[in-house]
């Protein structure tokens, strides 16, 4: 397979690569999701925001095949991906789920290695091809010093990034992250956002990521997708999304939407909570 | 495919290890995870042979090896091949059974405590077993023979294991669980039996209980070669989705492992050469549990590897057997041995290693 790179971000209505149609989420009897559309095209950046115990989690991990909806179905490339076998499906998404679990004794190197399971097999283990994509995501994600570290020793930035790096090494065209940047102090939450938006803009990747904060989604993320109660409230370029009024009814948050004096994007301040 | 920017040289050590590619087929081959069974296989056909030579008619080595390449003599051939090697077999095997079951269950379940012992099943095979010994008068559970009650017992609590493990998949920590309250319900039925038993039954029901290789024979050892003929190679496919599931459901997920398939072959193959090994030879403890462990510490890496932990089963086993017949005053059940062998090795490598589990 062949990995196009795309600089440039897709222009809007570009190709859907991953879709829910109708989607409605239940653990047990429990509807965590209800009727949910949503599509992502080809290159975007969407981050997928909204209150704890919203659903978002949830969703991403429908959007990953990890759940299997009770209503309606998740789309990939046209297809449904509940009956496309999930080796194919390991080709082309990739994902990281909120806490990863690395086994001791792991070195990062072996945990990027995993990262090409979807293109190996029995006899095939550790193809040229492997050794090549393995190696440029570690010098990439600049854990190539790393290498022979054990994950369990490294700080939690770096442990995010060696995660980054076998998602890399995957290959995949699609990528969804669920709280990546979770028990970071704010400098690596800058630091692994900016390296989920090189892969974004440097790689051509279509990223989905659930994030708590507002602020950062909105610096980084192309679209915002907020989320209540299960269900898709707003969704749209991040100014169009973050208003004072949708933090109000989503949040329960009083606040005042500012420009970003770094980078434009929207800035909320928070003024108190409603209710 | 392509990657997108030329790859800058691999970094250095990226992979410890050396890089194997023969046509379609390529992997990497670590020195200490080729050395690790190659050196316990060496020492497993030592033990194997000196213990062949020893007992009430010592033969020596050379004697030994000459024969198992057909170029002994009558009485050489009756004494090694009819009386001994059975045993000898039937350890090995037995080791080699436990020391594969063990290092799946504990890189399955992300636990070093997940061994059959543990789980409950070495000691469904003791229901069956004592069942049979202890009932022995009644008819109906002896008419089956020991190994076979035991075999019952242990497929019979490891399905019941699997089963009320199962919820759309296994989770470790579940799996451990299960495991102990099934095992504390075997411990109970077993004292019960022994309790209500003759005194010689109970006796050698005990005897059974610890696990013994006394007496083997062909038979014994049959049964469970047949059943590691097929066991083995499922598991050694198993080991590369098992690599995967270590990192988790959702992670295996992620990289295109089919989660309930993949976790069903392993708990099934596990449980399978656990029910065999115990059939064959009695509960012989802690092999599963102490053996992954150190093969872990020996060959590096972040699981327990399938063939070295079944190498050093196997030799722990032959081995702790020629103790129990050669060093000391009686011959005790190699049960006993393979604990007080394996269990301070164990410790050893626990207060220097630097790692704390699995």
């Amino acid at each position: 397979m062949t990995q196009t790179l795309k600089p440039e971000t897709a222009a809007p209505g570009g190709r859907v690569r991953l879709a829910a149609e109708q989607v409605t989420l239940a653990y047990d009897d429990h509807v965590v999701v209800r009727d949910l559309d949503l599509q992502l095209v080809e290159g975007s950046f969407t981050a997928i925001v909204g209150p704890n115990g919203c659903g978002k989690s949830t969703l991403l991990r429908a959007l990953g095949r990890l759940m299997r909806p009770t209503g309606g179905q998740v789309l990939l490339d046209g297809q449904a991906i509940a009956r496309t076998p999930t080796r194919e499906v390991a080709k082309v998404l990739g994902l990281l789920p909120q806490s990863p679990i690395a086994p001791d004794g792991l070195s990062v190197a072996d945990l990027v290695a995993r990262g090409r399971h979807p293109h190996q097999s029995w006899l095939r283990q550790w193809s040229r091809d492997d050794e090549a994509v393995v190696a440029e995501a570690l010098t990439w994600t600049d854990m190539a010093e790393l290498a022979d570290r054990p994950v369990d020793e490294l700080s939690g930035g770096q442990r995010q990034r060696a995660w980054i790096s076998m998602a890399l090494a995957q290959g995949t065209d699609l990528l969804l992250l669920d709280e990546p940047t979770t028990y970071l102090d704010l400098s690596h939450q800058i630091d692994v956002l900016e390296l989920v938006g090189r892969l974004h803009a440097e790689r051509g990747r279509t990223v989905v990521v659930v994030l708590h904060d507002l602020n950062l989604a909105a610096r980084y993320a192309q679209r915002l997708v907020a989320m209540k109660d299960g269900v898709l409230v707003s969704s749209g370029r991040p100014e169009e999304v973050l208003t004072e009024q949708l933090l109000a009814d989503v949040f329960d948050l009083e606040a005042r939407v500012l420009p970003d004096p770094v980078s434009g994007t929207p800035m909320v301040v928070p003024v108190r909570r409603l209710r | 495919m392509t990657v997108e920017a030329a790859p800058r040289p691999a970094p250095a050590a990226s992979r410890s290890g050396t890089v194997v590619r023969v046509g379609p087929v390529s992997g990497v081959v670590r020195w200490r995870q080729l050395v690790v069974p190659l050196a316990a296989f060496v020492v497993l056909v030592l033990l194997s042979a000196v213990s062949l030579g020893r007992g009430d008619f010592p033969i020596g080595v050379p004697d030994v090896l000459r024969t198992l390449v057909g170029l002994g003599e009558g009485a050489q051939d009756f004494i090694i091949l009819e009386l001994r090697a059975p045993r000898i077999v039937v350890g090995l095997l037995v080791g080699l059974a436990l020391g594969v079951a063990g290092a799946l269950f504990q890189t399955f379940a992300r636990n070093p405590l997940a061994s059959p012992d543990t789980l409950g099943i070495t000691m469904g095979a003791s229901v069956g077993a004592v069942a049979a010994i202890v009932l022995s008068s009644g008819g109906a559970v002896a008419g089956l023979g020991i190994p076979f009650a035991a075999l019952l017992g242990a497929l019979l609590v490891g399905v019941l294991l699997f089963v009320l493990t199962w919820r759309a998949g296994i989770d470790g920590y579940r799996l451990v669980l299960v495991g102990i309250a099934l095992w504390s319900i075997c411990t109970a039925l077993v004292d019960w039996l022994l309790t209500n038993a003759e005194i010689y039954d109970a006796a050698s029901a005990y005897v059974w209980i610890t696990g013994s290789l006394n007496a083997r024979t062909w038979d014994n050892a049959v049964p469970l070669a047949v059943a590691l003929a097929v066991l083995l190679p499922l598991a050694l496919a198993a080991s590369r989705s098992l690599a995967v599931l270590q990192f988790g459901d959702d992670t295996a997920r992620g990289l295109g492992v089919r989660l309930q398939t993949a976790q069903a072959a392993v708990v099934l193959v596990a449980i399978g050469c656990v029910a065999f090994a115990v059939s064959a030879a009695g509960p012989i403890t802690f092999v599963a549990l102490v053996v992954p462990q150190i093969a872990v510490r020996l060959t590096g890496g972040s699981r327990p590897p399938l063939l070295a932990s079944g190498l050093l089963g196997a030799a722990l086993v032959v081995g702790a057997d020629l103790v129990t017949r050669t060093v000391l005053p009686e011959a005790l059940p190699v049960g006993i041995l393979t604990a007080v062998l394996g269990a301070p090795y164990l410790l050893w490598l626990l207060v220097r290693g630097r790692r704390q589990f699995t």
